[in-house]
Order: structure tokens, then C-alpha cells, then sequence
């Protein structure tokens, strides 16, 4: 594809994936600088929010906050804030304190803590405090947190704002499949089959939103992992068996990210908890039934 | 209320559009080398795939080009690296999945997608974004560790 003079496309390796930054319509310098600008947002999450990396927040508040209160960036207080609401709102459906499963399950590397923690109902007692000068603690020592299924989007989110405050007209960000864009022109975006990667399930249009996809993980120099799945059920304690592959359409990505969880969980019962973010999704069963929400058809498709 | 529109059942998945080539050019080498050392005034190649990133007479550090070559997917990627041997930056230069095959019926597509999907799909020109399963960069970054190993003492 050829790159015309007023557009300026990137891409690095970050957040266990490859993000895509393509901006157009302003000069070329204010072009190059806002991407390199919003790059940096996206390795100082990369930096606080890694699962792998032993020097990060999340690392720091897992081996230390169950014993007193660890001080953390304020984007990743922002994120733990945002996964607090989402865990309650989804009746613990959405847990970024699920790490110890995933470790059980072989998804997390890491030792398996002696007593991975019982299944928390809404009503259990809060397992990670929030406390004033973005401090957090933990209640247990049972408790470990991965932000993979949000830090993806709020890396988005983040890197979009940091475009518009340079004057680009028109930008879009993609983090491995979520993805969100601003301007005036819409941007195509492709959602591929969640497991048959070489087909596409359908096309939609995003302006000024988000789109994110779950479905697993995709390695496709060695394409027989692609059933790896990293979402588990809280309540099951095993990856949802209903749904295969769930898209969700939001006003931020960090919200479309995490509710890809929820409805690849949940299924078409997680219409309560879109409607309330003003979400709209599409969900893939394992039986290849494709379903969509009303609002992700939009207006007017449907007067067509 | 929200309701779910059921837009394709098991049978109908048969003629999903198949096979997409997805293509893109980040960067040159060249352009890599700039972005990585603007300062540098000369890049003087010490093997078939490392430049050092010279200015004036000071080294400024290393790049070193490398590819990861999959069943489907084919990046071209660099590493700067600074004279210590840290890692300044990764930048992907090319991408490219490809199943060697075409689009072969857009058609299903227009029945739910709406004005947009009108024309045919132009493989490379029109796909330019895809969401689904998270790609996994596991192997750039294992590729990046290698690097670093190699060139991480050669960068002064």
C-alpha cells in the first residue's frame, strides 16, 4: 500500500502484541511527533501493567500489597478504579484478581499459590482496596491481579488522547485487535473468525469509537496454539464453553475490552451490563451462530 | 431491552469471505535507522544485517534488521540498541499475513454490513484494519531477547 505524503502509519511490539498507530491530515512533523508521543503512553502502560515484567506495578502489588499498601502509577490506579466498577456491575463476572486461576491453568506463568482463592460472589468482601495517594492493598494473601484483559484497552484510550492533544485531525489506534479511532473519516475494520483465522465474520465501520475482539490468542507462526484461551469463567474456573469469539463496540476502548470478557462469558445475557455502558456487541457461538446486538447494526442498516 | 438479530447460522458460514492477504510497509531500513538516531550522521554496516549509528566520531549505538518467518505471517522488524547494549527501540518494518487465496464472496458481506460494502472487496487496498483473537508477538519479542544477546556487547 502506498503511504501518501499527509499519512504516517507505525507499528511496534507492545503489550504481548503488535500496536498499530496510523495518523493523517496534519504535517508531517507534527504527524511524526504525536505518534512517537503516543508510542511512549503506551510503553510507560507496557511498563506499569505487565504480568511478566518483575519491576511493574502489577508485579510489585503481588508479591508486596497483601502485606501493606503499595504505591502505584496513577494510570494503573485509574485501571484498577475502572475493574472495580466493571466487577461489580458484572457480578464478578469481569475479575482482574483471577490470576491464581490462570496460573492454575498453565494461561500465567508463575508459581500456583497453596490455596487459589474460593470463588467471591458481589457480595464478598472487596479483595483490593483503593486507598487516597494511589496506594492499593490487598486483604489476602491469596490475591493476584492480571490486567491483560484491560490494560489493552486503556493503552488505547490513552494513546488516541495523546494524538488529538498534538492537532491530528484524524488517528487510530490498534493494540492487537483493539482498536479506536477519531476524524472524520470512517475506518474499515475486519473481524476475523475466532477460530478459523484466514476467514472474516464481517466488516463494520468505526468513527470516533472503540472495537474490541476477544477470542483467545492468536500465534500464527505456529498456528495449531490458536485454541489457546485466555478467559476464564470465575465461576466455572474453566474457559467459557457457549462462545467462541465476542466484538463489543464502545465510547472507550478500555470499557469495549473488558466487556469482551463479560460477553464471551455471558453470552447474549450480558445485554443488561452493554446497555448500561451504551455498548453494542457481536458474538460468535462454538457452534458458528453469529449474533449481534441492535445497536451494533446501527440506525441505518436497519431502515435499509 | 436489548435485544440479539441472529445474522448467520452454521450452514450460512460456508460462504464467509475467505482468505485475506493483509499487507503493510512501516518503515525502510534507512527510515528505521533515522528514526531510531536522528543525530546520526553516518551508518557504517558491520555485518549483513547491523549498522552502526555513528556521529562525527562518536558511535551513537547499533541497529540490527531481523524477520520472523511464520506459516502465515511475515514481519521484518528492527532493534536499536544504545552504546551500553539497551534497547532503545523496536520498530516493525513489514507485516504480512497472507493465505494465498482471494476474496471470494463479498456479497455476503453487503447483506448486514450497509453502504459501505457496496464495491468489492480489494484485498490489500480495502483491509486495513483487523480485530479477532489478540496476535501474539511472542516471537519478535523472544527474536528482540536473541538480539540483545548477540549485539548487546558490540553496541559501543
Amino acid at each position: 500500500m502506498a503511504t501518501a505524503p499527509d499519512r504516517l502509519r507505525r507499528a511496534r511490539p507492545l503489550l504481548g502484541t503488535f500496536v498499530e498507530i496510523a495518523v493523517a491530515h496534519a504535517v508531517p512533523e507534527v504527524m511524526a511527533a504525536a505518534v512517537e508521543c503516543a508510542f511512549d503512553s503506551i510503553d510507560r502502560i507496557h511498563r506499569c501493567m505487565s504480568f511478566h515484567d518483575p519491576a511493574s506495578d502489577v508485579s510489585r502489588l503481588n508479591r508486596h500489597a497483601a502485606a501493606g499498601a503499595v504505591m502505584v502509577d496513577p494510570w494503573t490506579f485509574q485501571v484498577l478504579e475502572t475493574a472495580l466498577e466493571l466487577y461489580h456491575r458484572s457480578a464478578g463476572l469481569f475479575d482482574v484478581a483471577i490470576a491464581p486461576v490462570l496460573q492454575e491453568a498453565g494461561l500465567l506463568p508463575g508459581p500456583i499459590r497453596a490455596r487459589p482463592p474460593e470463588p467471591r460472589g458481589s457480595s464478598a468482601d472487596e479483595p483490593i482496596e483503593l486507598l487516597p495517594g494511589h496506594r492499593i492493598r490487598f486483604r489476602d494473601r491469596n490475591v493476584a491481579i492480571d490486567l491483560g484483559g484491560i490494560a489493552k484497552g486503556f493503552a488505547v484510550d490513552r494513546a488516541l488522547d495523546v494524538l488529538q492533544e498534538h492537532g491530528v485531525p484524524q488517528g487510530l489506534v490498534n493494540a492487537g485487535g483493539d482498536l479506536a479511532a477519531f476524524g472524520a473519516e470512517p475506518e474499515s475494520v475486519f473481524i476475523r473468525h475466532p477460530f478459523k483465522p484466514d476467514q472474516l465474520v464481517c466488516q463494520v465501520q468505526i468513527t470516533n469509537e472503540a472495537l474490541a475482539s476477544s477470542g483467545g490468542r492468536l500465534d500464527l507462526v505456529e498456528p495449531s496454539s490458536v485454541a489457546r484461551q485466555a478467559i476464564i469463567d470465575p465461576r466455572t474456573r474453566r474457559p467459557p464453553d457457549a462462545i467462541a469469539g465476542a466484538s463489543v463496540r464502545a465510547s472507550s476502548c478500555l470499557v469495549a475490552d473488558a466487556l469482551t470478557k463479560v460477553v464471551m462469558i455471558q453470552g447474549k445475557d450480558s445485554a443488561a451490563l452493554l446497555n448500561h455502558y451504551r455498548a453494542s456487541a457481536l458474538v460468535v457461538s462454538m457452534s458458528g451462530e453469529i449474533c449481534v446486538t441492535l445497536g451494533w447494526l446501527g440506525g441505518e442498516n436497519l431502515a435499509a | 431491552m436489548t435485544t440479539w438479530i441472529r445474522l448467520a447460522t452454521p450452514a450460512a458460514l460456508v460462504s464467509t469471505v475467505a482468505a485475506p492477504a493483509y499487507a503493510v510497509q512501516y518503515l525502510s531500513i534507512a527510515q528505521a535507522q533515522k528514526q531510531a538516531f536522528p543525530s546520526a550522521t553516518a551508518f557504517a554496516q558491520l555485518d549483513a544485517r547491523s549498522w552502526k549509528a555513528q556521529s562525527g566520531g562518536t558511535v551513537l549505538g547499533l541497529i540490527v534488521v531481523d524477520h520472523v518467518i511464520g506459516k502465515h505471517l511475515y514481519i521484518d522488524y528492527t532493534v536499536a540498541l544504545d552504546p551500553s547494549g539497551r534497547i532503545k527501540r523496536v520498530d516493525i518494518l513489514q507485516y504480512r499475513e497472507s493465505y494465498g487465496g482471494e476474496v471470494r464472496d463479498a456479497s455476503w458481506l453487503a447483506q448486514f454490513v450497509g453502504k459501505s460494502s457496496a464495491s468489492a472487496l480489494k484485498v490489500e487496498q480495502d483491509i486495513r484494519n483487523i480485530s479477532g483473537a489478540t496476535l501474539s508477538s511472542h516471537h519478535v519479542t523472544e527474536g528482540v531477547k536473541r538480539i540483545v544477546a548477540a549485539y548487546g556487547n558490540r553496541a559501543r
